[in-house]
């Protein structure tokens, strides 16, 4: 799976992941996680974390996804994953 | 030693212990000096229809995803995590060559310096035997999957967790390195890169467990309940990451496994997967336990100073 569908997947992950960081019960209203919100400042994603994050959006995006060839600026937003790795062929 | 010293270097100054077993270390470091770009081999090719892991330390074996392989899988499953398994160590070497390096005669580490040469000339080489033995079997290095991202939040351990995560590292992979070096199923090739690295790894550990101990003891001073709190859920956390690791999606699929990171998704959920990350982890588990880093089990939250009375 990979563009929109796949996309759509890698949000979700994040929204929850969101929702964790702000202590949110599960029937807790939150707000939805903007597009340009810091993922790292606030800690969404942390060292510990991102392998698994790195991975879910290799599987989601078909792409492998060397850290060589990454920097955190492309994970900084969703907006920012999304251009990086699920926009274009 | 329970007074408290302003700064690290002071610490390591006034422990006459640790200048003692730093000492014999480079004695020893001195004495088994070796060659290793003339130690090994490398026959061309190794033989692909048998295990190149010992099959007990497999990931998936401790799980019912693993008898869902046919034996011709498992072979070429446990070539691949090989390559991965030695791919972790040429990253985790990057890691800690850039730690060390960045320590070596500075104010804080004046007393280890000495030492700290050793480890850098050892840990190269080791990464260059690792490395070649990626590249000569499996044409590749699997690429790193770690960024560097925020951690705890507590600058003043900043030396205790670099060199915790780095004990936790070689105290891993020695698990492996002692147990295939004497594993009489594998390729003598395979038997030689392991014994050499725990060989040399014994040492690391012995300096890894004593100044992480020291640094703790400084920190138990400095620190209040939550922030050593924090410390161990990360260092819990880093270490069960570590082993996730050791499932790597990329190898299932070099293995000509289908659905590779669903495989992973079902390893790591396994109901038998917490009994391996434990089994694997033993040794640093107990070395956490017992220097009370750790004050409760690996998938534990912290205990309480109220609950642990």
């Amino acid at each position: 799976m990979s563009g929109q569908a796949g996309f759509g997947i890698v949000a979700d992950y994040l929204q929850a992941k969101y929702r964790q960081v702000q202590d949110l019960q599960p029937d807790e209203p939150g707000a939805a996680l903007a597009p340009d919100y810091d993922l790292i400042d606030s800690r969404v994603l942390d060292s510990l974390a991102f392998v698994e994050f790195i991975l879910l959006v290799e599987e989601h995006s078909g792409r492998e996804i060397s850290i060589d060839t990454v920097s955190r600026e492309d994970f900084r937003t969703v907006e920012s994953i999304r251009k990086r790795f699920f926009d274009g062929p | 030693m329970n007074a408290t010293y302003p700064t690290v270097a002071e610490r390591l100054v006034h422990d006459t212990g640790f200048k003692d077993v730093l000492q014999r270390l480079v004695d020893m470091s001195e004495r088994d000096y070796y060659n290793p770009y003339r130690l090994f081999e490398w026959p061309q090719t190794l033989p692909q229809d048998c295990y190149w892991m010992s099959p007990e330390l497999m990931v998936e074996q401790s799980t019912e995803v693993g008898p869902t392989f046919t034996e011709t899988q498992l072979h070429a499953i446990s070539k691949w995590q090989s390559i991965n398994f030695y791919s972790l160590n040429v990253h985790g070497i990057r890691e800690l060559l850039h730690e060390v390096v960045a320590r070596i005669h500075t104010a804080d580490f004046a007393v280890p310096s000495a030492y700290f040469h050793h480890i850098i000339g050892e840990e190269n080489e080791h990464m260059w035997f690792f490395a070649e033995f990626c590249r000569r079997y499996g044409g590749k290095i699997y690429p790193s999957r770690a960024m560097s991202l925020a951690g705890p939040g507590i600058p003043e351990a900043d030396h205790f967790l670099v060199f915790s995560r780095l004990l936790i590292f070689e105290e891993l992979v020695d698990v492996f390195n002692q147990h295939m070096a004497q594993d009489e199923r594998l390729d003598p090739t395979i038997r030689k890169v392991n014994e050499v690295h725990h060989h040399d790894e014994s040492r690391h550990i012995a300096f890894g467990r004593q100044i992480v101990a020291m640094l703790y003891s400084d920190l138990r001073e400095r620190l209040d309940d939550g922030q050593l709190w924090a410390l161990e859920s990360y260092l819990k956390r880093y270490m069960r990451s570590s082993v996730d690791g050791l499932c790597e999606p990329l190898m299932y699929r070099d293995a000509g496994i289908p659905d590779p990171y669903a495989v992973r998704r079902r390893v790591l959920a396994d109901p038998g997967y917490p009994g391996y990350v434990e089994r694997v982890l033993k040794r640093s588990i107990s070395f956490m336990t017992n220097t009370r880093i750790f004050t409760s089990g690996l998938f534990e939250e912290p205990r309480t100073a109220e609950a642990a009375t």
